[in-house]
């Protein structure tokens, strides 16, 4: 039976050739000693091609579950999760993903993390291409100088932008970004946004991007999806109706932007104050 | 009494030796602490001297005279060469034999967690074994030469090895590892790229650690059965009641664990803060 769902799901999908992600009355259950946490209700959440989600709620709500699952870090609890109309089962490599901790390697300078991703056999880049696209998006970052360093000689902000190159540098047609934003000052996240937008614009990327910054979501993104405090559950879901590319700097000071800024934020007001009480 | 508070300013360093008195901070320092080390040697040892014969029975507490002579005697003849030269070579062969396998199953036990499990309650055992116990079980297989020795360094160093290899792996954050595969990394990838690397700052502290352990396995092989070494040696003229001779080996021994000590801490300092570690950070 679920077979021949997904089935002609999948033939209804390749008709409309826009859905990147899909997940179908996902929820997750954590157990812990002995307890059950319940970190996303029932969720259906659609993504199309090269579109700019974004992912706000209250801390706990389960937006990085959410990316976990589109990973296949996880299997839901309930429903499923497709990936280009597949069941995602298993770690998914099409995706290109920045959690919130660095993975960097500590015994890596800062060059030699970013050409990791291109070290492995399954991209098989040459060197000489290697060092090039190295030192490129090292500069994109604003790295230069550092090259030669060790994560531990960088400071947090500059640790994020050393993961955020690595995760950009192998072009994955889908970024997952969790919080990648968090520790930068305000200046410089204005800076990343703009870059940011220009990659995924440009390589025609798909992204989910999960932040607490209402303010970067509608900046950033062509959906916003706000969730509810535990069990998460998307309670509300606005388009961002402002055309892309636009001006990451002055986009803040539209009309547009502070109105939908508004609303969202009316209608995480309440989560959030849900949230501190639990 | 109120002002045996001090009060330390940050930034300053404590010095010990503050209010000293000239005197006083010229034996403790530089080349006066040489010439006060030197002096309190002689002092021992002439003290030595003299009371051996007198105040002191020859017998059990030989004179400083009589083992210089017979540390000449065997340097003159070569048995003193030898003899070092026999628990240096069971020493470095055990050593090497002993990192190479405790790496390698190390390796082979923290890239496989499955084999990790079933395996690891048995070395475990043998880990927690003194393996002095072992040195009679070795020279019934492999006799009084070197064999046997090298058999008890091996051990000693391998399980040294073993622990800190796996130790090292366990410290891997296991994070690095889910992104790898996330990059689309290979099972040998990741032990290339995360696993080896990650885990050689624990095997080199490892390996230090056993040059040590592996200088006293050798030295005990020898006490408990053989035919050559510094530990023959000692054991050798201890049958005869020459305690001069135990005297003698006991300086062998002094001499050499003092090179190595030197040696190592020479490397280490080397090395300096960053070779091991990631930069200046950790």
């Amino acid at each position: 039976m679920l077979d021949i769902r997904a089935g002609i799901m999948r033939a209804d999908m390749q008709k409309e050739d826009a859905l990147k992600i899909r997940l179908e009355g996902v929820s997750k259950t954590f157990r812990s000693r002995g307890r059950e946490v319940n970190a996303l209700g029932n969720v259906d959440i659609e993504i199309k091609q090269s579109e700019f989600v974004s992912l706000v709620g209250p801390s706990g709500c389960g937006k990085s579950t959410v990316l976990n699952l589109v990973a296949g870090l996880l299997a839901p609890s309930t429903g499923t999760v497709y990936y280009d109309g597949e069941e995602v089962q298993g770690l998914n490599g099409r995706v290109g993903y920045m959690t919130q901790k660095d993975t960097l390697l500590p015994w890596r300078t800062a060059e030699d993390n970013v050409a990791l991703p291109l070290e492995l056999h399954c991209r098989g880049v040459s060197r000489a291409e290697r060092n090039e696209r190295v030192a490129d998006i090292i500069n994109l970052v604003g790295l230069r100088g550092f090259e030669k360093h060790y994560p531990a000689e960088l400071s947090g902000g500059m640790r994020k932008r050393l993961g955020l190159a690595r995760t950009l540098i192998y072009e994955p047609e889908t970024l997952l970004m969790d919080e990648p934003f968090g520790a930068l000052d305000a200046q410089l996240k204005l800076l990343m946004h703009d870059q940011l937008q220009t990659l995924t614009q440009q390589r025609k990327m798909t992204v989910v991007f999960v932040t607490h910054d209402l303010a970067e979501a509608v900046a950033l993104s062509d959906r916003v999806l706000v969730f509810s405090a535990r069990p998460g559950r998307i309670r509300a879901m606005r388009e961002v109706p402002i055309s892309r590319p636009r001006d990451v700097f002055t986009v803040r000071f539209t009309e547009a932007f502070s109105r939908l800024n508004e609303e969202l934020w009316n209608e995480l007001k309440d989560e959030v104050v849900k949230g501190t009480d639990v | 009494m109120a002002n045996t508070t001090a009060v330390v300013k940050p930034g300053r360093t404590i010095r010990l030796d503050d209010g000293l008195s000239p005197l006083a901070r010229w034996v403790t320092s530089g080349v006066g602490l040489t010439l006060t080390r030197l002096a309190i040697l002689v002092c021992v040892l002439g003290a030595w001297e003299l009371a051996s014969g007198r105040l002191l029975s020859k017998y059990w507490l030989s004179s400083p005279s009589a083992i210089g002579r017979t540390l000449w005697r065997w340097a003159e003849d070569g048995s003193l060469w030898s003899h070092l030269g026999a628990t240096l070579s069971e020493m470095t062969i055990g050593y090497v034999l002993g990192c190479l396998a405790g790496i390698g199953v190390g390796l082979l036990l923290g890239f496989m967690p499955n084999l990790y499990r079933v395996v690891i309650p048995f070395f475990g055992g043998l880990y927690c074994l003194p393996k002095v116990a072992l040195a009679p079980l070795f020279v019934i297989f492999l006799g009084i030469d070197l064999g046997s020795k090298v058999a008890l360094v091996g051990i000693t160093v391998f399980f040294l090895i073993l622990y800190s290899t796996l130790d090292g792996i366990n410290d891997i954050d296991r994070d690095l590892i889910q992104s790898l595969r996330l990059m689309g990394a290979t099972k040998s990838e990741i032990s290339r790229k995360v696993l080896i690397p990650g885990c050689l700052r624990w095997v080199f502290t490892g390996m230090r650690i056993a040059v040590r352990y592996a200088f006293t396995a050798a030295i005990l092989g020898e006490v408990i059965a053989s035919n050559r070494g510094i530990g023959y040696l000692i054991e050798a003229n201890a049958g005869q009641f020459d305690s001069t001779g135990v005297f003698a080996g006991v300086l062998v021994l002094v001499f050499c664990s003092l090179t190595l000590s030197e040696l190592l801490t020479r490397w280490e300092a080397s090395r300096g803060g960053s070779a091991g570690g990631f930069g200046p950070g950790s």
